[in-house]
């Protein structure tokens, strides 16, 4: 379960007191809002990036564990931006091996590809294991994209506008197929999206203009 | 008509940037041919010459060791400053820190470091006792030179690392990679340095083929017994006997064979390390060597307090130093610069107008070629325009005497502004070519809209949004003539003395306090041609940045 709490974005002349937030296993919150409201900002907060421009106060913990002074790699949040960033040095095998958990049970270089081919034979793209991730369509960087950040366990993903860069059959595609991805594997996600129609129904939506409000300067 | 006299002045204009970027070509392919008739005698006595063998293996593995080690400190810089607040004053120290030239980077650190060098001597001092004379940097040395050069192309990689940083989306993989659950130092090396180094080849060979052939630091530093090769090289070239020229011929050949191997061995580096990345991705484990990285956080400081403490020493000796080789500090006086001033006006004259001349054709040639470029909506490959930084410079140089000397051409500062331009050209190019090529076309789209004629957009536009770049343009290849001393040497014969060949020379005996003169002035040239440079800069319109958005 994770848990946000007190959650405050302070820009110099507005802020947003964002909602206390829980979210179960396998959930999705939905969250939207105009351009520049400070939803990427929300989420590069919840992975433990540094935050610009504004102040961003609050709790998080995750299964009754705070994460609140976790730096990035300690906390187990994946991301997913709207470029997925696959390394462009590795092939399509060697971008989910480097996402594998350093585990005794995929301790040798085999054991790690094998474990890579499989999760992408998962997802019928066991043909593209060797390709570079240059020689990949929009659709395919997208879905390997997902399987590299599920390959972690996170206990929690975050993904900004993961599907805007697809052509919109493919958004559609692909969104639908990530999100039952993601249903199934049982990790809790946060979606940063400007496509509200697209807000599956069994998913929780948060609009972030509706808590934003405007003060003088200096008040909090 | 007006289409004939277009076409003619495009031709003439592209086989003006065409001579001067293939003026190293040409250089290389006449040294190619022999001068004297070879006989397999000759042959024989090259390659009996007395540690022949060895001045090779030490040439390479300094042309090996010294880049390889400035690319491996630059990225641990980089990975430490690029997103810290740091970063903008490394990025406006960079320019001047790249121009201090090689010579006195490396006499700097024979004058501190070596056994007797002032910093042992300031810290034993400070006890009350001598230094011990076995103590320090040997004054000629391999480990020397290897320390020299390297410690010198650290800036370099640097500006080379800036300039594929803005190409990359570094920031998103180390946010991925730190997803991931890896530290930001192992995503660096994991995740960014594969690509840097893809990216550095150019790079790494020019630092390669410059130190593979650099003939003053290989002289002044260098280990004695052998020669490194390019003294050897240079002393065959200079002298004029059958044998020596029939060695020189080869000479020259055993050299661009040697710039083969250090290409192969750049690949060969990379596809080894590229692997070894690779491994340590698929594993998931962290390297060794990110440990170091944080050590890294102190280079500019380091840097910055090396290059005032070189010309600190400098001043020093020559305002206390006595030919016995010892400094008083009680004696200061300004007896030496009053007895050199007539010995040096004339090479710094000679210095200062061949820099200048030079300098500007270069950067004019430079905006040349990349607006003929931009006309033809193509830009060709980068090692086209920087082959006179990618070729060994003891190879060009002499072709060029040859057809020099066949020419039966004078000794003259014309011809030596000639035999610096290829290079003031190929460092204006380098710092140019960004800026000129992602200056947004907006710009002259709006003033375009507004009636501005092509030439008057150019003018009006891009060359005034351009000029801080230019600026720093210029200062660059300025110095970059300034430290130039084999094309100076064998094009002039000697006999067009410039602040350089008059240092080497002097640095050459024992004067310790006449050579540190040298060596400030020389220094102190291209550090106020930045000068200038920054001053115009801040006080013009248009910026460098504006070039990036």
């Amino acid at each position: 379960m994770l848990r946000i709490t007190n959650c405050q974005i302070c820009a110099e002349n507005w802020r947003i007191n964002v909602p206390d937030i829980a979210l179960a296993n396998g959930e999705l919150l939905v969250l939207t809002g105009p351009s520049g409201i400070g939803k990427s900002t929300l989420l590069h907060w919840l992975l433990g990036d540094t935050v610009e421009h504004v102040r961003v106060s609050g709790q998080i913990s995750l299964n009754d564990k705070s994460l609140d002074h976790l730096k990035i790699e300690q906390r187990h949040i994946g991301l997913l931006m709207q470029d997925v960033h696959l390394f462009p040095h590795l092939t399509v095998r060697d971008n989910i091996c480097f996402a594998l958990p350093r585990e005794a049970q995929w301790s040798s270089k085999r054991q790690r590809r094998e474990k890579a081919q499989a999760l992408l034979a998962d997802i019928d793209l066991a043909h593209l294991a060797l390709r570079y991730p240059a020689q990949l369509s929009g659709g395919e960087r997208s879905r390997v994209g997902l399987i590299r950040a599920l390959a972690n366990q996170p206990q929690v993903l975050l993904m900004d506008e993961p599907f805007a860069a697809l052509d919109p059959h493919t958004r559609q595609q692909i969104s639908t197929w990530s999100l039952d991805k993601l249903s199934s594997e049982g990790v809790p996600a946060i979606m940063v999206s400007h496509d509200i129609g697209a807000i599956p129904a069994n998913a929780q939506h948060l609009n972030l203009a509706q808590y934003h409000d405007y003060h003088s300067q200096g008040a909090n | 008509m007006a289409t004939t006299i277009r076409r003619l002045s495009l031709s003439a204009a592209w086989l003006v940037v065409a001579l001067v970027a293939g003026l190293p070509v040409v250089g290389v392919v006449l040294g190619l041919w022999p001068t004297v008739a070879l006989t397999w005698a000759d042959v024989n006595a090259f390659i009996a010459y007395n540690g022949l063998s060895e001045s090779i293996a030490n040439s390479l593995l300094t042309a090996l060791v010294a880049p390889l080690l400035a690319l491996y400190v630059a990225f641990m810089v980089y990975s430490q400053y690029r997103f810290s607040p740091r970063w903008q004053t490394l990025e406006k120290r960079l320019a001047p820190l790249l121009s201090l030239p090689h010579l006195a980077v490396a006499l700097g650190l024979v004058y501190l470091f070596s056994s007797g060098g002032m910093v042992w001597d300031a810290l034993w001092g400070l006890f009350g006792q001598p230094a011990p004379t076995h103590f320090g940097l040997e004054r000629k040395s391999l480990i020397t030179m290897i320390l020299a050069i390297s410690l010198k192309e650290i800036p370099f990689f640097l500006l080379i690392f800036s300039a594929i940083g803005r190409q990359l989306p570094i920031k998103s993989w180390l946010l991925q990679g730190r997803a991931l659950g890896y530290s930001e130092t192992t995503s660096w090396w994991l995740l960014v340095f594969p690509g840097a180094l893809q990216q550095s080849r150019l790079a790494l060979l020019a630092a390669m083929a410059y130190t593979v052939s650099v003939l003053d630091v290989s002289l002044l530093i260098g280990p004695n017994i052998p020669q490194l090769y390019a003294v050897l090289l240079y002393e065959w070239q200079t002298s004029f006997n059958h044998l020596a020229q029939a060695q020189a011929f080869m000479g020259n050949i055993v050299l661009l064979l040697m710039l083969g191997v250090l290409v192969a061995l750049i690949y060969l580096h990379e596809f080894l390390i590229l692997r070894r990345l690779t491994h340590h991705a698929v594993m998931g484990s962290p390297l060794p060597v990110t440990r170091f990285n944080r050590v890294f956080v102190v280079w500019l400081g380091f840097f910055s307090l090396l290059s005032v403490a070189v010309l600190t020493t400098f001043l020093l000796w020559s305002l206390g130093g006595d030919r016995q080789g010892t400094i008083d500090y009680s004696q200061f006086s300004l007896a030496l610069w009053q007895q050199e001033w007539f010995f040096i006006q004339l090479p710094l004259l000679n210095s200062i107008m061949i820099a200048l001349i030079s300098s500007v054709l270069g950067v004019a040639i430079t905006l040349l070629a990349l607006e003929l470029q931009r006309q033809r909506k193509h830009y060709m490959a980068d090692h086209y325009w920087l082959l006179a930084i990618l070729l060994p410079q003891l190879s060009m140089v002499y072709g060029w005497q040859i057809a020099h000397s066949s020419m039966a051409g004078s000794y003259q500062a014309a011809w030596i502004i000639l035999a610096h331009l290829p290079f003031t050209f190929a460092y204006s190019y380098l710092v140019l070519r960004g800026p000129f090529q992602s200056l947004d076309r907006h710009y002259e789209l709006v003033s375009a809209s507004f009636g501005y004629r092509y030439w008057q957009q150019w003018w009006q536009v891009r060359i005034v949004l351009l000029r801080p770049a230019l600026l720093i343009a210029w200062a660059m290849a300025f110095s970059v003539s300034i430290a130039q001393y084999i094309p100076t040497l064998m094009i002039g014969a000697g006999r067009v003395a410039t602040i350089t060949t008059e240092a080497v020379a002097v640095a050459s005996g024992n004067e310790q306090s006449i050579t540190a003169l040298y060596m400030l002035v020389q220094s102190a040239l291209p550090f106020l041609a930045f000068f200038v440079a920054s001053i115009l800069a801040q006080r013009i319109r248009g910026s460098f940045d504006a070039a990036h958005h």
